[in-house]
């Protein structure tokens, strides 16, 4: 091994993210395992480039660096013009962040981690890269994935709600209803989830 | 406050970098902007030994020339370099070349490593404020004692300053944690009042 990888941002793969974005995973690529690290991007002006969300659940602080194009945030519900140069820095993970793109190809690097905690890779990283998977019939390879994130998460919610849903689907049922059942336990709020949740239609009964 | 915005080339100013961890305080990983001094350098000959830090770069605009090892990489804006520890790196580039840099410790919670607290005192080696200088590297030594780059310009302030013992023992240091500095001190300036001195570090040999 070199010590070093090299990748073009626009030659790594990404893949779908919350509503229209696309998530450019650096980290997972990279396997950077000091600090969270991707890219988004909004095809097309008006869409997203940051999924709408807080960071209390990880406490982290983020440092957002719009890398191509013209974003608007909105911190707080107070709207911050960011052409491509602009660094947004939010000490407080309880404010509540989102960017829309005005401009076609805006791509925004995310950069995040703990304030005085070694930095350990976030749960949603495995159900965000099982999910295409999932949504393109690949449930295997998904299940894969989730099951990777299991080993080095231990029993994240996300990541075992997901992999029922994965297991539900490739028909591993008696997998999907253990897997669902114990994702309720972890967090209570998956048993309205799962009521109209497709992906569990096949076990709903069991649930 | 809760949440800071900058321009990154408002945040470098005239200077070659922008010192972005500092300015927003950001307390969870290291982060800054380089650009070329008058020699093209961007990045610095060095590796991460001493912080244990990996490190991301990404150009942000213009062509830089990484050195990784023993090769060499043309890096167009839009690339990404992820450098473990032990790989000796720097970068060049012309004018108009950004490179964004993050790095910080795996399985150790980001503290700011000794160059970045030792960095204000480099302008005033260039306005001659040598006390200055001194009084900043000295408090950032009380946090960082084996930060061989301090320790060695903490030596050139001193020598400025016709402190000849200070200096000569604080060169040695650092060419002891880091023999690339003895390398320097063979021609620095800053240190040409103490180089006769038997105590001076000789050059490593190639």
């Amino acid at each position: 091994m070199s010590g070093w990888q090299v990748a073009r941002i626009d030659e790594i793969e990404s893949l779908p993210g919350p509503g229209t974005l696309r998530w450019t995973p650096l980290r997972r690529h990279f396997d950077v395992r000091a600090f969270g690290i991707n890219a988004y991007t909004a095809q097309e002006a008006g869409q997203d480039v940051v999924e709408e969300h807080t960071e209390q659940q990880l406490e982290h602080e983020e440092l957002y660096v719009v890398l191509a194009g013209h974003a608007t945030f909105t911190l707080d519900g107070e709207e911050v013009d960011a052409p491509a140069g602009t660094a947004v820095f939010l000490k407080d993970p309880a404010v509540r962040r989102y960017a829309v793109a005005r401009a076609a190809g805006t791509t925004v690097l995310a950069i995040g981690g703990k304030r005085g905690e070694p930095y350990e890779p976030s749960a949603w990283e495995w159900y965000f890269a099982a999910d295409p998977l999932i949504r393109a019939g690949r449930h295997e390879e998904a299940i894969a994935i989730l099951e990777e994130g299991l080993a080095e998460k231990g029993e994240q919610p996300g990541i075992v709600y997901s992999l029922a849903c994965a297991e539900a689907l490739a028909g591993r049922r008696e997998d999907a209803i253990a897997h669902a059942r114990r994702a309720i336990e972890l967090r209570p709020e998956f048993a309205e989830h799962v009521k109209s949740d497709e992906d569990l239609v096949s076990i709903r009964d069991e649930l | 406050m809760s949440w800071q915005v900058a321009n990154i080339e408002e945040l470098r100013g005239d200077r070659p970098e922008a010192y972005i961890r500092r300015h927003f305080d950001i307390a969870a990983f290291g982060v800054n902007a380089w650009t070329p001094r008058e020699d093209g350098t961007i990045i610095p000959e060095h590796d991460e030994m001493s912080s244990g830090e990996e490190e991301f770069y990404l150009v942000l605009s213009g062509t830089a020339t990484f050195a990784l090892g023993e090769e060499t990489v043309e890096a167009p804006t839009g690339t990404a370099i992820h450098v473990e520890p032990a790989v000796t790196r720097s970068a060049t580039g012309p004018a108009g070349t950004t490179i964004l840099a993050v790095g910080a410790t795996r399985g150790e919670a980001y503290r700011p490593t000794g160059w970045e607290i030792g960095a204000p005192a480099l302008p005033l080696f260039a306005s001659g404020d040598y006390a200055g200088a001194k009084e900043i590297l000295l408090g950032g030594l009380a946090a960082f004692p084996e930060s061989p780059m301090m320790l060695y310009n903490l030596a050139c302030a001193e020598a400025r300053l016709g402190e000849r013992e200070a200096a000569l023992t604080h060169v040695a240091r650092a060419a002891e944690l880091d023999a690339r500095f003895a390398g320097y001190a063979q021609t620095d300036e800053d240190l040409e009042s103490i180089r006769d001195d038997a105590a001076f570090p000789a050059a490593v040999p190639a």
